[in-house]
This record gives C-alpha cells, structure tokens and sequence, in this order.
C-alpha cells in the first residue's frame, strides 16, 4: 500500500451544525486530488481536519499508518509534513520574504541558518519569487503573497500539500500566476489536497476528483468521470451552475 | 504651626495602630547607633533643604542636598548628646506620622504642635519652640506703630486657610475679617495692594516677610496685648513612637537648651534660609540659581523611575498578555493549576487598575514595613510599584495587540508545525510590539507625570524637589510654573522621539524591492 492518507468515519460539526458526516477519503503517494462542491459543502473543513486545525469530533487519520488522533501524537512534527496553503495567505508580516520561507525550518525543523536559507532560495525560485526576498508581505500583490506561501510550505519539504481554495482571494488577473505554478508542482509527483473553484485547472491537473455536498463526498472519479460523465444528479447540477456562471 | 492631616495619613495612622504589629520594628531603629530624623526640609525657617552644607547643614539621606534650619539645629543638639549619629530622612508631611510609626525614621522634628488628635498616636517631648502670633502690616501704614490688638480695630485681616492663625482674628476688636487665603505669598501680595491691611503670622514668617521686602512690617504684642492662642498651636514639640524610652532623655536635653539661645538658634535660622538671600532680579532665574542642580537631580530621578518603571512594566504586561494566550491543557492537573494562575492575573490586573497608585504606594511602601517589618529601599519600593501599575495597563494593552494579529498568521504558523510558544515568540510577540508601541510610548508620557505622586513616599523625584524649593522660598506660583516647563519639555520630547521610532520601524511604505527593477 502506498497511501499516504487514511480517513476513515470522519465527523466534524460546529455546534448544533454538523458539517462533515461520515467521510472516507485515502490519498496515494504522489496523486493529485482536487476536491469541488458548492459553498459550506464541507471541503474546506475537510482539508482543515488533516492538518488537525480543527478537531475532529469523530472518525480515525492515519498518516502512514499512524494514528493522527491518539493522545500523544506528536502534532507539531505531524504538521512538518503537511503543507498548507491558505485562502489569505497567512503570510507572517513581522518577515521579509526570505524569514517567511527559513523561519519553520529553522525554528521547527532546527536546520542551520544557511541550510535553510539554501533550500528557502530553491523554493522560491520555484514558485518565481526569488528576486522579492527582502520584500515585506505587505510590499507585495495577492499573487505573489500565495507564490510566497507555497514556497514557505515547500520549504518544509513536506510530503503532501494542503491547497485551501488558494486562488479564491486573488484578483482575476493573478489567479493565472497561482495556478501556474500549482500546475508545475503537480508535475513534480508531489501529492497534493486541493480544495478549488477553478475546474478547468482540477480538470487538467487532477488524478482524481471529489465533489462533496452537505458533509458528503457525493462522488468521486477521475476528472473525466466527474466533468464529463457525472453519475449522481447533484453533480450535474452543481457543474452546470458553475459552468454557466463562468460561460457569462 | 501646622495641623492639616490628611485622609491618608489617618488612615496609615489606623494601620498602625493595629496592635503588635509595631514592635518588632520599634526594636529595629533602636538597636542602630543612628538617630533617623524625619522632616519635610521644606517649611522655612524650621526646616529646609539646599544644595551645600553651608550654615552647618546636614546631607540627606539617600539624597545628594542638605537639610538646615532650626529642626536640623535641635536635632543636632539631640543626637549629640544621646550618642548617636544624626540622619535627616527627608519625609513628605502627611508621611511623617506612619514613617514613625513603621520605624523607618525615629523622631519627627519638623515644627510638628502637639494637638490632641495627634497625642493619640504618635508621643510628644517637651516643647522645643514657642511661636507667638504677630501681625504683618504694610511699614507705611497708619498700624505700622500698632502696639496691640485694639489699635487694629477696623482693620482689613486675613490669615492663612485651615489654619488656626484665621481663628483668632475675631479676637481683634471691630476687625473687618476677610476670606482666608492660600499661602503667604499671596496674603504679601494682597498686603502690598492693599487690599487687606494686614494679616496674622507667627514671628518666624514675619521676620522673613519684613527682610524679604522691606515695605512690610511686622508687629510683634506684648503677652497681654496680644492674641490668646492654646499651646496645642503655638508650641513646637518632637514627635516619638509610642511608649520610646528615649522620651525623657529628649526630655533632658530639651531642657539644656536656654530660652534665649533657642531664640539665638531661630534668628540664624531665620537670616540663613534660602528665601532671605539678597533679591538677584528675576524670580524665576534666582529660583533656578538656588535649585538647579536640586530639579535636575529630580528630573534625573523622574525619567529614571518613568523609563524604567514603563519597560519592566511593559515585560511584565507582555508576559501576563501571552501568557493568557496559552490554550488550555488537556491534563485535569495542569488546568486547575492554569486556572488558578489565571485567575490571580485577573486580580493582579484588576486591583492595580482599579486602585490609584497614591494608595498603593503608600500602603506597599508603609504597609511592608508595618506587617513584615521590611524597610523597602525607597527608589526600589517606587520602582516596584510604577512597574507593577504599568504592567496591569500594559497586559490590557498587549491583549490588544495580540488580537490586533490576525488569526490566520497564528494558523499558518501552527500549520508549518510550530508550537505555541515558538508562535509567539518569533511570529506573534514581535508584531504585538510594534502593535503597542504608541499605547506604550503614552504609558510612559503617563508615568513622567504620574510618578509626581509617589513624593507620598518622599521618592525624591521632580515634584518633590518642586514642592521643598516652593516651600524654602515660598514662590509657588514661578517654582511650579519651571516644574510645569520640565514636565512639558520631557513629555513633549519623548512623543517626538517615539513617533520617530515608529517611523523608523515601518520603513517607507513606497519601497520598491530592487530586484524588480531588475526585470
């Protein structure tokens, strides 16, 4: 077996709001998983419980084969292997662009300074932003602020990245530059969690995708399954509206 | 002589009649060979301080002035003759009572009368001085040849406010008694103008009036022809620890001191007190002459307790601020413990907002030595209680600050494994404080003002070097007015210099990286 992530019965609500019911969900090493669904379907909740963001209120992770949820589960060291990019960004403000990609590694991962300024430049090179090393977060547009996050979670050398609706903050002309660059790594055989509303990038770049509704995953396939032959009703019409909106 | 007891020193009076918790300390200030003395060195001619030991002044202690007058004289006389090495404890008035009492000093002799209320508390010696009531009248005027009370019949009077000088007027027959005033030197000035024709005095002040301007005139009477006044007002006597075996030794040697050389003692007194120099022209300029070196040690002392005080009490307040944030353990142990310890935070913050700094000081200053017997350091105890005070504001302030950063920062940093307190640390605290850098730099414009009132305590800061000049030369108006300009030049000075900082730390807000320009 090769996967990486195993969840098994996972359940999640906010109150009386139950927002994840029942969720299975196993991710290979090195496959690109997109998953789609309309607002407040839970996906972002579902990315959120991996990284153990949000605790689960029931239900089993395993990373590897270890159990994510038991006690004394080394949580912080857990975390260095997954990446996670968020819909704001999250950039530290305090740090350059540089600081922002060594900090975790130094800190966290208690590599030397150049070692980790070394593999901070490579990253940042990857995603385009190394001529913007001294620049402040708050020096910089939306999308290179995200280039600058996957480089900083890139850094960590993490074994699967988290992509929360990444380009949904961005001004329609940056979210070209983002994509792009998510494309790029997707090439790479990284394995990649990707919760997204662009679906011509999930089509082109996902091994399999999700679409989840109401704290279900409602169907799951390859790109051409779900975008071409959806089987399930809601799918459909999910798609339809989104394509409809994006046709206008 | 002087009667007004404050609230605070009535209430610190009632600390320390608690019974047994004063003699441990009693026993301390005995078994010293000093002979702590405490006075304010701010009531001429009794007491005063200066800059030099000219005139047989004694240095302060912990203080780089000296103390003069007729106190300082008897004191000598007093200490000599019990053996012992005289210290000159320089005590705001109102502190003078409960400094004796928490034996941080071992006599008052500071022109203190021996009224009932104060018997209650506090010993008395024998009488050391005597004043008698004179009046003050302008040296031109038709009572200037007054030879008693009746001559002053129809007479324009006042005296000074809650004082018992004011009482006695009516004994003048046919007096037009007028409303009381603040201070001497606007009674000269209400004399000069002739708006009154005289005021009532005690000869020491008259004395100095008539040297200081010799338009004035004072008018001494005859025992019969004078004013009835109680010894309780017009006697002088040196205040003792309850039940102090040394009473009657005092007693003794009070005794040695002739009548005519304590009279001797007064008149030096009264030519050597810093007001009676020769007038140099400006007040202001002579004021700053005489205490220049005094204001800028107190100056020193103020932006030393104020900058001080701030920076621990901004520690202090970033420790409790993170400290809150720490999220609650899983373990039942540890979170009873987090709960307890978060709770005395609470009331940490909540009793030094909720109290004024005045009381705290004097109660955490009177109050160590009173309950445990521990002479707090005076600089130590008021840089204790500014950094406390600061801190409960600053932990309010660093709360701020911390919401101030935005969750997901504190997500992300979770998310490339940090754990908490490595968030804080490197992503959170060094935003926080750019965050509470201008609420920070106004604590500190607060506390150079604020440590003004930690003078309860006789911490030798501005105000307190202000209110002893003001009471050696008796010109509050120009003394307060320099104090009022320091202040201001320090406050608006140290604003000027955080906004410049602020600006530093946020570089130009049009940087443009130059590796962009390289493309």
């Amino acid at each position: 077996m090769s996967e990486i992530i195993n969840i098994e019965h996972l359940k999640k609500s906010f109150g009386q709001n139950e927002v994840l019911k029942d969720i299975d969900l196993m991710v290979d090493k090195g496959e690109v998983v997109t998953i789609i669904g309309s607002s407040g379907s839970g996906k972002s909740t579902l990315l959120r419980c991996i990284n153990l963001l949000e605790k689960p209120n029931g239900g089993k992770i395993y990373y590897k084969d270890e159990n994510v949820l038991a006690p004394n589960y080394n949580l912080p060291k857990y975390r260095t292997h997954l990446g996670m990019v968020f819909q704001q960004f999250n950039l530290f403000n305090n740090m350059n662009v540089l600081e922002n990609c060594m900090t975790g590694q130094v800190t966290v991962l208690k590599k030397s300074r150049e070692e980790a300024k070394k593999t901070a430049l490579e990253n940042l090179k990857k995603v385009g932003m190394e001529r913007f090393i001294d620049a402040k977060p708050s020096q910089l547009s939306g999308g290179q602020k995200q280039r600058v996050a996957i480089g900083r979670a890139l850094s960590m050398d993490p074994d699967v990245m988290l992509f929360d609706e990444p380009t949904s903050a961005l001004d329609p002309e940056m979210v070209g530059e983002v994509l792009k660059t998510m494309k790029d790594l997707a090439h790479t055989g990284l394995t990649m969690i990707i919760v997204t509303h662009e679906m011509a990038f999930a089509k082109d770049v996902s091994d399999r995708v999700i679409f989840m509704d109401k704290g279900v995953i409602a169907e799951t396939g390859t790109a051409e399954d779900i975008f071409v032959h959806p089987k399930e009703e809601r799918t459909r019409q999910f798609l339809q509206r989104i394509l409809n909106v994006s046709e206008e | 002589m002087k009667k007004k007891v404050s609230i605070l020193s009535l209430v610190l009076l009632l600390l320390a009649c608690v019974p047994g918790l004063t003699n441990e300390v009693q026993a301390q200030g005995t078994e010293q060979k000093e002979f702590r003395v405490g006075m304010e060195a701010g009531y001429a001619p009794f007491n005063w301080t200066q800059n030099t030991d000219e005139s047989g002044a004694v240095p302060i202690d912990g203080d780089k002035s000296y103390a003069g007058g007729y106190d300082v004289e008897i004191a000598k006389r007093i200490a000599d003759k019990l053996g012992r090495k005289l210290v000159i404890v320089k005590t705001e008035w109102d502190g003078l009572p409960p400094a004796l009492q928490s034996g941080k000093i071992d006599a008052i002799i500071a022109g203190m009368s021996p009224t009932e209320e104060r018997k209650k508390q506090i010993d008395f010696t024998d009488v050391y001085y005597e004043s008698n009531l004179v009046m003050v009248t302008k040296a031109d005027s038709e009572y200037a040849k007054a030879k008693s009370l009746d001559d002053f019949s129809g007479a324009k009077v006042t005296a000074q406010l809650n004082t018992f000088h004011y009482t006695v007027i009516n004994q003048i027959p046919g007096v037009k008694m007028q409303e009381a005033m603040d201070n001497f030197p606007a009674m000269r000035v209400a004399l000069e103008s002739g708006t009154i024709d005289g005021y009532v005095s005690e000869r020491p002040e008259g004395v100095t009036a008539e040297s200081v301007n010799p338009k004035l005139k004072m008018i001494e009477f005859t025992a019969e022809n004078g004013f009835q006044t109680s010894p309780d007002d017009t006697a002088v006597a040196i205040g003792m620890r309850k039940g102090d075996p040394d009473v009657a030794a005092i007693n003794e040697i009070l005794a040695g001191i002739s009548k005519d050389e304590r009279l001797k003692i007064m008149d030096e007194a009264i030519e050597n007190q810093p007001a009676s120099e020769e007038d140099t022209g400006s007040p202001i300029l002579k004021i700053l002459n005489q205490n220049g070196m005094l204001f800028l040690r107190g100056t020193g002392m103020t932006m030393f307790l104020a900058l001080a005080g701030t920076i621990l009490g901004g520690l202090i307040g970033l420790l409790v601020g993170v400290y809150r944030t720490i999220p609650i353990s899983d373990k039942k142990s540890k979170r009873i413990f987090q709960k307890l310890f978060g709770w005395l935070l609470n009331v940490y913050v909540e009793v030094f907002r909720g109290t004024p700094m005045i009381v705290q000081s004097a109660v955490i200053y009177y109050g160590t030595a009173l309950l445990f017997g521990f002479d707090l350091n005076r600089t130590a105890a008021a840089l204790f209680i500014v950094s406390i005070n600061t801190g409960a504001y600053m932990s309010e302030i660093v709360r701020g600050g911390i919401f101030a950063v935005d969750t997901g920062q504190f997500e992300a940093a979770q998310a490339i494994g940090m754990t908490h307190g490595q968030t804080m640390r490197k992503v959170v605290v060094p935003q926080v404080l750019r965050n509470i850098l201008p609420a920070t730099g106004n604590e500190f414009v607060i506390n150079i003002k604020d440590t003004s009132v930690l003078s309860i305590i006789s911490v030798t800061e501005l105000f307190f070097q202000g209110k002893s000049a003001a009471g050696a030369n008796y010109m509050f108006f120009q003394t307060y007015f320099i104090i009022c300009v320091i202040y201001f030049v320090l406050t608006f000075s140290v604003t000027r210099i955080l906004r410049l900082v602020e600006k530093k730390l946020d570089g130009p807000q049009d940087y443009v990286p130059i590796a962009v320009e390289e493309e």
